[in-house]
């Protein structure tokens, strides 16, 4: 492991935006590969966030305050990633549901996703089940994710699993469901894919949807 | 039927009850609920009480809170309780800024201006002839046994608890009317005139309205008041509301502040559990609700407390120190909202904590005994930083800089025990506008005793309410990424 490279880890996980602005554009000027900055500087930072979230040892806010470290180092990266022709692993689209307009849950969990490398189309809060699977058509997006904050909304999932039956998209996309009144039990009785009770855990799981499809 | 004997400061109060429930209900009933900021799930401690008799054994929650609690205690047969003294009634703010004196009062012989808050409830008898301030009262609003927040309120009286909210706080209104007219040496049917403010959920539970609107999107509501309405055979106008979210309370105490009278920009914020923001520019009024949660009344933070002897109140820095003050200069035993904010400005200024939050320390002392944890810096930047992306998101959409605003009014309890200048060091308040402060104490109620006794007020009330323009903060794009950045503590980043 490039000590540089570490060293943007460590200061992406205490939210420290500055310096992982200024060591990436060290990184990039020292000439290490921009794939390489991405998943062993940032990428790898996030994960172990997420790996502390997921166990509680560590919350919202520095979860925030690091996914925007990454944000100012990525966007340092960014004009550099398309020359290098730097693929994302899937493309998902995430949003919360009509009638719902919670979306720090949401947010947390597109950060997460975005920390693995994934595409997320984010589409917002109170989104109706036509924009979920208009988007889901029109981007070619291999899952979709949706989030509900109230036991009033939550009903909502299954009519957008409904939509993506009539629309004929079932079998092409994936649909995972989370938020705080959602279960295990809700996903499988609403036919859903995948329930996660963490932002962490659906990032890894959205992962392991892409990487069987 | 058991008997409950409850001893609040000396007096004794008797209550009986049927079943085995939990404590918090029968003091409820009894008119003498005790505050429970977690909504009664045994996490924050603050219902404390002493108790012996038929009841159930301690549980995990009171284990841990070294105390019988009263929303976990469940009665099994008679017995005795003892509340802590009420000082926190006394701490209920019900002072605003500036006298009415009587110019056009509203008819009858007295009249009451009250504040139905989600937390407590206040109000004050006024001889209508005279404008006169004849007495006061406070008492916590009896729903907080219910739950704490109004979500949670909603979602009750939505799955039947309708009546029952209704009740509650129908009682505790009848009980401190009683008690100030008592105090008045007034008769019961001198009283005929009432003018309530509240937010909107609590003008909904009063007059016994389905909220079902208040609790989906669009969150339309279909009642927004501004009405008279008959309230046990007296009359009561219910002030307008400006949507779901932004009640009569703060359309009260933005006639209070005056804001809308004059031509400069303005703003005026209530901080509490729910943060209102209210903008005032070029004859518009911007306004914006966002969910602070309930760190500034001490709920989950690890040695918070209510204002009570031996609560910090204030801390600073003294040659490299931290000093702190209690209240009554009691023993340190925790500490309440101010003194929480007071201690990470100076933390923050001794460099013990980073301003992305970080500290190396597992405890950071304040006083001997009493210190603060990791977590708990954690939980007030959430808050912190709804409320500083709430005013910054009101001002992006109004298109108003910092140096445009000529004052920032803090309205609300909390707002009058703060010190402004670490409000600003933690960034709760924009640092640009440490200087241009007002502190203007309970204004819903200050707005609602001006409407009673100047009716010529009653037009200024409804512009104002017309002139609002609700920003919606959740699913903004501005406000998610306003929120991201001011989850940091200001400082060089």
């Amino acid at each position: 492991m490039i000590p540089l490279l570490t060293e943007i880890s460590e200061n992406l996980q205490s939210g420290k935006a500055k310096i992982v602005k200024e060591l990436v554009q060290q990184a990039l000027d020292a000439g290490i590969p921009v794939k390489q900055i991405l998943d062993e500087g940032l990428l790898s930072g996030m994960n172990i966030i997420g790996k502390k979230f997921k166990n509680n040892e560590v919350f919202v806010p520095e979860v925030l305050v690091a996914a925007r470290a990454m944000n100012h180092g990525v966007a340092v990266l960014k004009p550099h990633l398309v020359d290098a022709n730097v693929q994302a692993i899937g493309r998902v689209c995430i949003g919360t549901v009509q009638g719902d307009l919670h979306d720090i849950g949401k947010n947390l969990v597109k950060m997460m996703m975005e920390g693995k490398g994934i595409e997320v189309i984010d589409l917002g809060t109170d989104v109706p089940p036509a924009t979920f699977i208009d988007t889901a058509r029109e981007q070619g997006c291999q899952i979709i994710c949706l989030s509900a904050l109230l036991t009033t909304t939550m009903g909502m999932m299954k009519e957008v699993v409904d939509a993506a039956e009539k629309a004929g998209l079932r079998d092409q996309v994936k649909i995972m469901v989370g938020g705080a009144p959602v279960t295990d039990a809700f996903c499988e009785q609403i036919g859903a894919d995948a329930y996660t009770p963490d932002a962490a855990s659906a990032a890894d799981r959205a992962v392991e949807l892409l990487s069987a499809s | 039927m058991p008997k409950l004997i409850i001893w609040q400061n000396g007096k004794r109060h008797d209550a009986r009850f049927e079943g085995a429930p939990v404590l918090s209900q029968v003091l409820a009933q009894a008119g003498l609920a005790l505050p429970q900021p977690c909504g009664g799930r045994g996490r924050c401690g603050k219902c404390r009480v002493e108790a012996q008799g038929e009841i159930s054994p301690s549980n995990a929650f009171e284990q841990k809170a070294g105390s019988r609690l009263s929303c976990q205690l469940m009665l099994r047969g008679d017995a005795e309780v003892f509340l802590p003294a009420s000082q926190e009634m006394a701490q209920i703010q019900l002072e605003g800024e500036g006298s009415a004196g009587a110019l056009s009062p509203m008819p009858g012989h007295i009249g009451a201006a009250v504040d139905i808050g989600t937390t407590t409830l206040g109000l004050k008898l006024y001889d209508l002839k005279t404008g006169e301030h004849l007495a006061s009262a406070a008492a916590v609003n009896p729903q907080t046994a219910v739950a704490a927040d109004v979500m949670g309120r909603i979602g009750a009286a939505l799955e039947g608890g309708q009546q029952r909210l209704q009740r509650l706080v129908e009682d505790a209104l009848q009980g401190l009317l009683h008690q100030a007219l008592k105090e008045a040496k007034q008769p019961e049917t001198a009283l005929e005139t009432l003018v309530i403010a509240g937010n909107t959920t609590m003008l909904y539970l009063l007059t016994g309205k389905n909220p079902l609107t208040l609790s989906r999107a669009p969150f339309e509501a279909d009642h927004l008041f501004g009405v008279w309405e008959d309230l046990q055979g007296r009359r009561a106008y219910l002030p307008p509301c400006m949507n779901a979210f932004v009640g009569a309370d703060i359309t009260c105490a933005v006639l209070a502040s005056g804001m809308c009278e004059r031509g400069d920009t303005a703003l005026l914020a209530d901080v509490g559990t729910n943060g209102e923001i209210a903008l005032w520019k070029d004859g518009v009024l911007h306004v914006a609700s966002t969910a602070a949660g309930p760190a500034f009344e001490g709920a989950g933070i690890h040695m918070g407390s209510g204002s009570v002897p031996g609560a910090i109140d204030s801390v600073w820095v003294e040659e490299g120190m931290i000093r702190a003050h209690t209240i009554g200069s009691a023993k340190p035993i925790g500490m309440c909202g101010s003194g929480l904010i007071d201690a990470i400005a100076a933390l923050l200024d001794l460099g013990l904590v980073e301003d992305t939050g970080a500290t190396d320390e597992d405890r950071l002392y304040l006083a001997e005994g009493v210190y603060l944890i990791p977590q708990d810096i954690r939980h007030v930047q959430l808050a912190k930083a709804a409320i500083a992306a709430g005013i910054r998101t009101l001002m992006y959409e109004a298109k108003v800089r910092p140096e445009d605003i000529t004052r920032l009014y803090l309205a609300g309890g909390f707002g009058s025990h703060l010190d402004i200048k670490s409000a600003a060091r933690i960034g709760l308040i924009p640092r640009e506008l440490a200087d241009k402060v007002s502190v203007i104490g309970n204004a819903s109620l200050t707005g609602a005793a001006r409407l009673l006794l100047d009716t010529h007020q009653l037009d200024a009330l409804t512009r104002i309410a017309q002139r609002s323009r609700h920003v919606s903060l959740g699913g903004n794009p501005w406000f998610n990424e306003a929120y991201m950045e001011e989850m940091l503590f200001p400082g060089l980043d």
